[in-house]
């Protein structure tokens, strides 16, 4: 896998690297080291897998979807359920993992930002259980349309701090948690939650998390005796695609698909953008402590973004997602808030799976590719989370027709 | 209010004597007079003979390009040099700017709504040059230059007259990447490092070896803002700084009394007061805000 890993200076290519203040660097320094370690350590993996498979019910099922397959009358389309993981969604592989990891560096309070929520959710759950104290921002705006899971992560006692500023969604609150380890660096963790940020947490989480793409690959084997075609995920920042897809980087056979959110359509002003779509419009910059591609305007100030899920909202990508586009090992398209609905219903009404709106990105796209391809391909969509919390969006615009006003 | 006359006020005459007085006790006492001369070096050293020795530390103060207006960032520049500030830091407002508290994020994104551009500050910077002839730095975060391209960056900011440049976000880890330093360097730039007191002595090392113009330690570990109590092991600290960093010292992030002036003025060469000002200009009563920025300027230096 030589070609695409990361080089000595914390870099993808160009992308990556850890632009910090210099108050951050020595904790990044720590982490990174503690990082190598721990999954050089045999016990260090052996409480992982153990954690994966008793705290988070993994390995989580890859589903051949046959209503959905006949229906499009195209590719076979395997959904890897990662929505049934413990707390809902793929972001408790990364969690447990940097759990540990804290653990290790003797840290007693985990900080992290969230823009759906499951992020904070899964954090406040391993906060909860490894004893550490929490505290998580969320932008207000997010804070406002996930409400339930908020009401779950104070339950679990993590304490959930509504940010205010700028767009109110996820940048704001990384911004955030930014700010909270500069003060207090000492005793803090900050689980940041996906493959962005500075160097190590990009390859951090991708390791974390490609416990998917290594389910699937056995998963697939054992069902089909083939390996997939196609590769399908979302990209917010970028943690369930690259879970999905690192254990395939070397197969150059398989297609890998990012989804990102297109919110409105294509278009935006010098301020906003109606979407999420980095690799639409977006240029080169270095923010919150890594180069990428951001949406931002010719003086490289970021615009807001819009997307009907808060996990896509996100104005940045994975540095290692920038990179594998950057050599044409990806491609990158988009999904229109309108399509993300459809695709939600249909996946409802023909598999009896609600999954998250972030997900149905990539359900869409799947539903827009398989028709168009031989019965004999074989898609593996990540259905990187489950819906629950989208009530309070999809509800409003979603008739139901028998639902009683209480 | 506004006065731009140089050489400056009654005050900083006062001050030149104060400092004469100031070194004339330290005689006597071999030590302190050592310490004196060390001071002296490292302050010759980077800042030049082109500002006057004032004080026994000099004051560096801080605003948000923009903020609340171009005019109005004019105004309370020309003020703070006016009122003895040795080095001003003018903000070239970014989107997300994670080293600072929310005084000056809110001015950032105000002056951002003001649809304030990169070249309206360097504008500000070049009419400020002519006016005052104090140091001007620019601050921003390192996405700023990245975008409007490093070397068209430093070559302009260099041409409007700018010191240097303090940019939190690009540590010397990414040189080789960015080659930030040298091309700071090459449009004879100071890159002003930033420290803190608890950057380990490792990196301190390799901090001094690049540091031009001035170092700027933060005195207490989080984003700029007020704080009232000053770090305790502070002298511990600044000891071991010291003793790696060869050019002057400023103490930023958190001043914003008198008391503390009085307490770290022997402690660095340069103290910065960043949001403080900010505040005072937020809080007071519509007509009153130059005045009371005014009065506070004028009572730190009293």
């Amino acid at each position: 896998m030589k070609n695409y890993l990361l080089n000595k200076n914390g870099h993808f290519g160009i992308f990556g690297g850890r632009y910090l203040p210099e108050m951050l660097i020595p904790i990044m320094e720590e982490l990174e080291e503690t990082f190598y370690q721990s999954i050089k350590d045999k016990k260090f993996k052996k409480e992982l897998n153990y954690l994966y498979k008793n705290y988070s019910g993994r390995p989580t099922p890859l589903y051949y979807c046959e209503n959905l397959t006949r229906k499009l009358g195209g590719a076979k389309i395997f959904l890897k359920n990662e929505g049934l993981n413990h707390t809902g969604a793929h972001k408790i592989n990364h969690c447990l993992g940097q759990a540990l990891i804290a653990k290790k560096m003797g840290k007693k309070r985990l900080i992290a930002e969230t823009g759906a929520g499951q992020h904070g959710l899964a954090t406040a759950s391993v906060a909860a259980k490894f004893g550490f104290s929490c505290t998580v921002y969320m932008g207000l705006k997010d804070y406002q349309r996930q409400k339930p899971n908020v009401f779950y992560m104070e339950r679990l006692g993590a304490k959930v701090i509504p940010v205010t500023t700028g767009g109110q969604i996820l940048r704001d609150a990384i911004n955030e948690a930014l700010r909270d380890l500069l003060a207090n660096p000492k005793e803090t963790h900050y689980l940041l939650g996906t493959v962005c940020g500075p160097h190590p947490y990009p390859v951090m989480n991708t390791y974390f998390q490609s416990i998917i793409g290594k389910e699937v690959k056995k998963q697939i084997l054992k069902q089909t005796e083939k390996l997939p075609d196609y590769l399908i995920a979302c990209v917010g920042g970028g943690s369930n695609a690259m879970g999905l897809f690192y254990e395939f980087l070397d197969n150059e056979n398989i297609q890998l698909i990012t989804v990102e959110a297109g919110g409105k359509g294509i278009k935006e002003n010098e301020r906003k953008a109606l979407h999420a779509a980095r690799f639409q419009t977006g240029k080169l910059g270095v923010v919150e402590g890594f180069k990428s591609y951001f949406l931002q305007n010719k003086d490289g100030q970021i615009k807001e973004t819009h997307s009907i899920s808060a996990g896509l909202d996100y104005s940045g990508v994975g540095p290692q997602i920038a990179y594998l586009k950057s050599i044409n090992r990806i491609k990158t398209t988009y999904a229109l808030d309108k399509e993300v609905l459809k695709a939600y219903k249909t996946l409802a009404e023909e598999e009896g799976i609600i999954a998250a709106l972030e997900s149905c990105h990539a359900i869409a796209e799947t539903i827009k590719l398989a028709p168009k391809l031989p019965k004999e391909k074989i898609i593996v969509v990540n259905c990187s989370g489950r819906g629950d919390k989208d009530y309070f969006i999809t509800s409003k615009y979603i008739k139901t027709k028998n639902l009683i006003k209480i | 209010m506004v006065k731009e006359k140089y050489p400056r006020t009654k005050r900083q005459v006062q001050g030149m004597r104060l400092e004469e007085g100031f070194y004339n006790k330290k005689e006597g006492n071999q030590k302190a007079e050592k310490d004196v001369q060390e001071r002296e070096k490292r302050k010759n050293i980077a800042l030049g003979p082109s500002i006057a020795v004032s004080k026994d530390f000099k004051l560096m103060t801080h605003i948000v390009a923009g903020y609340p207006s171009l005019k109005q960032s004019e105004t309370l520049a020309l003020a703070m040099a006016d009122f003895g500030a040795s080095l001003i830091e003018i903000q070239i407002p970014f989107s997300d700017p994670i080293a600072d508290g929310q005084t000056i994020m809110r001015a950032n994104a105000l002056a951002q709504k003001n649809k304030i551009t990169v070249e309206d500050c360097f504008k500000l910077l070049e009419k400020l040059k002519q006016r005052v002839k104090i140091p001007l730095l620019f601050m921003t975060y390192y996405n700023i230059p990245f975008t409007y391209g490093l070397e068209r960056f430093c070559h302009k900011a260099k041409e409007s007259g700018c010191y240097g440049l303090i940019i939190p976000d690009i540590p010397f880890d990414e040189e080789k990447q960015e080659h930030y330093l040298s091309i700071c360097k090459r449009y004879k730039l100071h890159a002003i490092q930033i420290i803190s007191l608890l950057t380990p002595e490792n990196r301190l090392k390799k901090i001094a070896k690049i540091a031009s113009g001035f170092i700027y330690c933060v005195s207490r570990t989080g984003t700029t803002g007020e704080s009232k109590n000053v770090q305790k092991n502070l002298d511990k600290n600044l000891k071991i700084i010291k003793k790696i960093i060869k050019v002057p010292l400023a103490l930023g992030f958190g001043i914003s009394t008198k008391q503390q002036i009085e307490y770290l003025r022997q402690k660095a060469e340069i103290l910065v007061i960043g949001s403080k000002i900010l505040n005072i200009y937020n809080h007071a009563a519509k007509f009153e805000k130059m005045n009371e920025v005014n009065s506070f300027l004028s009572t730190l230096l009293s």
